[in-house]
């Protein structure tokens, strides 16, 4: 057994770490490494939930926003929920739909970006892919190889999708709009108009783009698993293979009708609920649609560095008594589960709570009257790499329609009230009162949990997507999602550019612009690598790491978010 | 004119620094094509949320494509930012990024340290294994221009919020603490904004050295007062019309925006393709400033007695502008009352 470390992981939010121990699998083609265990370290602690304890209750809009500058826009949600709730008030049909469309802008910019910039340059050199490629080689690599063509208009596209976020939320990152009960924006037909005409843009690319990427990447699939199969002599299906954690997903859902505000607010009442008015449900699917309780989320310690009678308990009653020397731990982060369960969250999460298995569903840009229909039947239904992608896919060109239909039905409303009278007082803040916010962030369930005694924070709870996902093992043993999505994945003794030549043997690349004439694939790669100082990417320990890294990628890990709630109580 | 380091102090003189950087942007860029040395970028993430480098994503004119591949440096064949460096972009991960950062950045001639994040007391931020204090450390030691970005990095942020668990401070305070004699350019705001972060690579390459006020930031971006001199809500402020409900409109003063209190320029720069900012969906809450945010919470509070419910001397501040901002906020507050004829005006 070898040990392989990688830390830092980069491309992902924060600073995290993981450790795989190997095994060694023999075959009829020879010995091949695979991942045996593997452990995630989160490495950042701040602790956001003390120094929020005190203030203002509505501070913590701002401040939880900071919890993750990639994702804040989300927290800022759960975090107003969780006021909306402790007050006591919904907001107006109105704000609902200014709410709706800045998150919805909020969420095409933040899956774009993770498509592209932070999962996409692995999934690119696996596919032999080169517009999902980083643009190593400049406008010149973009017009010559097509080196990084989409993951350049991304870079164009979340910068739309932001400004239109900023409309409505004064800027991005960290919007300001928010308020219980309603939003301080007004809506206006300058905002409306400037957010149909970006969304329209930002749907166009996830149709015409997003769309044909994640088609090219299913295309070569069957070939990645042939290819890695023969290699191996192992059964691998391709992309599918990669990074199935738990039949188990949960989700809170996301957008709720501005005219049945009353079905949201259930969940977060503690009521049985999937919040099936929303555009996306609510709901723990564990192979079949089940509706979603609150009641039924606890965090264990075992494997953390918390005391041990810190285990078993629902967030609310959550205590945090730190350990730092408790033997056989080895993670910050607590093990929260639902039922006892490991569930994973997160796109896949939201697309089978929503939809089951096969995602079909029909959108028509209000703009040009173009209509395109999804279809997608989840290729692992405990989840996987391409059926992460494939749903943050599916959510771009959702939520882009989405963003622009309600646009539109805002201009009736754009005489009506924006605020619940109860909160159009600035100075008022209840004296007491306790509320949750239930929201998906990209990454995937989220919940924060405020408690206001004379006035003020008296206690503060988040529990995050990331800890869902990369939380250590539970009092019952069982892995968190991502390290078991990385149990038994590949770590070939081979650098990148050799196993792209392996993968795709034919020189058909031409690299005449660049002074070579037909090259294989992964002499192409070694071409735009190797000036960076890049050629030995992803080699750790002699073992290759790409497909690992793939795999924590496509969780799209925030570790900020993880490890924000690390409750070091000082006294 | 076409920029070049000769023209370039001249035409500063001319202009005064500050309009300078505000209105040549592109002929900053463009003075970059016959600058001599490529300095190197290395840019590390403390405690933070990589939302500046989030908002460093949303740059235009010139964009991250551009920044990152297509603006060139002198003759190096280099772009103007290609960090050697950087968690949240950078295609290596592990041991090959540590590498790089030790091979290429470490050993460059010219050296840019640009700092993300707090710095708190060690045993809380780790990076490839080591604690971040040494880390941040080390490369300062070495660096030749070291930029601090966002409220965090340059002073302390949230993490260094009541009662700042985590011991944070910025950068420039950690390291006047272990004995690193240098200058930090402090670009603070939450997130900072792209377009600073880009003009102040840029002087730097070129050889110009941005004038700092005694809290290490520009005066080119942070020398103004907001509510003074740059908020478009002000001339409401002037005839006394306030936002006193969220769907209300008028000045945001009574909300308890931060403007009186802040030196940037959010007001006129805006974020997100120079679209909007803050005030235009709520109000200011002061991250520009230091000891952001303990100063400025509760934030939907009134300032009407800045200087001191804040805590706040003027003659420490040094700055006349806060003065002038106290004195201007009587001035309209007595104008208003007499205006209005209502008394209780004056208190402001």
């Amino acid at each position: 057994m070898a040990k392989v470390v990688v830390d830092p992981v980069t491309r992902i939010e924060g600073h995290l770490g993981i450790t795989m121990e190997t095994k060694e699998v023999k075959t009829s083609t020879g010995t091949w490494t695979l991942v045996d265990k593997a452990y995630s370290h989160t490495n950042l602690f701040r602790g956001f939930e003390i120094i929020l304890k005190g203030r203002d209750p509505r501070d913590a809009y701002f401040l939880t926003q900071r919890i993750c500058g990639v994702c804040h826009a989300v927290h800022g949600a759960a975090s107003m929920q969780a006021l909306d709730h402790a007050y006591g008030v919904t907001p107006p049909p109105a704000a609902v739909l200014v709410r709706n469309i800045l998150h919805a802008c909020f969420y095409c910019y933040d899956h774009m970006i993770h498509t592209y910039l932070l999962v996409g340059p692995e999934l690119g050199v696996v596919a032999k892919y080169p517009p999902m490629v980083p643009p190593a080689l400049g406008k010149a690599g973009i017009a010559k190889l097509g080196l990084g063509s989409s993951y350049a208009k991304c870079v164009e596209m979340q910068r739309i999708a932001n400004e239109a976020t900023a409309l409505w939320g004064g800027r991005a990152p960290f919007p300001v709009a928010e308020y219980p009960g309603g939003v301080t924006v007004k809506p206006t037909l300058d905002r409306i108009a400037g957010t149909i005409g970006r969304m329209n843009q930002v749907w166009y690319f996830a149709v015409h783009t997003m769309y044909n990427d994640l088609m090219a990447l299913v295309e070569r699939n069957e070939h990645i698993g042939n290819a890695i199969s023969t290699l191996l002599d192992v059964e691998f299906r391709g992309l599918q293979d990669l990074g199935p954690s738990y039949p188990y997903q949960l989700s809170y859902g996301l957008f709720p009708d501005p005219e049945n505000y009353d079905d949201w607010v259930k969940a977060q009442d503690g009521e049985k609920s999937r919040r099936k008015s929303a555009v996306i449900h609510a709901g723990a699917w564990d192979g079949d649609f089940k509706p979603f309780e609150l009641g039924k989320i606890k965090e264990y310690v075992k494997y953390s560095k918390y005391s041990n009678e810190c285990t078993g308990l629902h967030p609310k009653d959550g205590k945090t008594i730190p350990d730092k020397n408790k033997p056989g731990a080895y993670a910050w982060a607590k093990a929260p589960r639902y039922d006892d369960k490991p569930y994973e969250v997160g796109p896949f999460a939201r697309m089978v709570n929503t939809f089951g298995l096969r995602w079909k569903f029909e959108v028509t840009n209000p703009v040009t009257g173009e209509s395109f229909t999804f279809d997608w039947k989840a290729l692992n239904p405990n989840s996987s790499v391409i059926d992460r992608v494939a749903a943050r896919v599916a959510q771009t060109i959702l939520f882009s329609t989405k963003a622009m239909e309600w646009a539109i039905e805002l201009k009736q409303y754009i005489n009506e009230k924006t605020i619940n009278e109860k909160t159009a007082n600035f100075d008022y803040v209840p004296n007491t009162a306790e509320g949750f916010g239930l929201w998906d962030a990209p990454r995937g369930a989220l919940l924060h949990y405020t408690k206001i005694k004379g006035g003020k924070i008296d206690n503060y709870q988040c529990v995050v997507p990331s800890t869902w996902n990369l939380g250590p093992r539970d009092d019952f043993d069982q892995p968190g999602p991502v390290e078991k999505a990385l149990e038994n994945t590949w770590l070939p003794q081979l650098d990148v550019p050799t196993i792209a030549n392996t993968l795709y043997p034919d020189a058909d690349i031409d690299a005449s612009a660049f002074g070579l004439g037909m090259v294989k694939w992964g002499d192409a790669l070694a071409v735009a690598l190797k000036p960076l100082g890049l050629a030995p990417l992803n080699m750790e320990n002699g073992y290759n790491t790409s497909l690992a890294l793939a795999i924590v990628r496509s969780f799209d890990p925030c570790i900020a978010c993880a490890v924000h709630e690390i409750d070091i109580t000082i006294k | 004119m076409k920029l070049s380091r000769r023209n370039f102090m001249k035409t500063v003189a001319a202009m005064g620094a500050t309009a300078f950087l505000m209105n040549y942007k592109m002929d900053v860029v463009e003075a970059l094509t016959e600058t001599k040395d490529y300095w190197h970028v290395c840019w590390l993430n403390g405690a933070d949320c990589q939302g500046c480098s989030i908002s460093f994503v949303q740059a235009v004119n010139p964009d991250l494509i551009e920044i990152l591949t297509n603006i060139l440096v002198g003759n190096s064949g280099l772009p103007l930012v290609l960090p050697d460096y950087m968690e949240v972009a950078h295609p290596a991960s592990g041991s090959l990024a540590e590498k790089l950062k030790e091979e290429r950045w470490m050993k460059a001639p010219f050296k840019i340290l640009i700092c993300e994040g707090a710095v708190q007391e060690e045993g809380y931020c780790s990076v490839g294994g080591r604690d971040y204090t040494e880390v941040i450390k080390e490369a300062a030691e070495v660096a030749d221009a070291i930029i601090a970005i966002g409220q965090c990095a340059t002073f302390g942020g949230i993490p260094s919020g009541n009662p700042n668990p985590t011991r944070a401070m910025g950068v420039q305070e950690y390291l006047n603490k272990v004995g690193i004699n240098k200058t930090v350019i402090n670009l603070p705001l939450c997130p900072m904004n792209p377009d600073h972060l880009v003009l102040t690579l840029a002087a730097l390459i070129i050889g110009v050295k941005p004038e700092l006020d005694q809290y290490g930031r520009p005066k080119v971006f942070f020398g103004k007062n907001m509510h003074m001199e740059l908020c478009p809500y002000r001339p409401y402020y002037d005839r006394g019309i306030f936002k006193t409900r969220p769907d209300g409109e008028g000045c945001r003063f009574k909300m308890g925006c931060k403007g009186p209190g802040v030196w940037t320029d959010c007001a006129l720069r805006k974020f997100n393709n120079h679209l909007s900012f803050c005030n235009e969906t709520n109000i200011c809450y002061g991250c520009s400033e230091p000891e952001w945010p303990d100063k400025f919470s509760p934030f939907y509070k009134e300032v009407t007695a800045l200087p001191n419910v804040l805590g706040w001397d003027a003659t420490a501040i040094g700055q006349s502008l806060l003065g002038a901002t106290a004195a201007g906020i009587v001035v309209h507050g007595i104008k208003r009352a007499a205006t209005k004829g209502k008394k209780e005006e004056k208190e402001e």
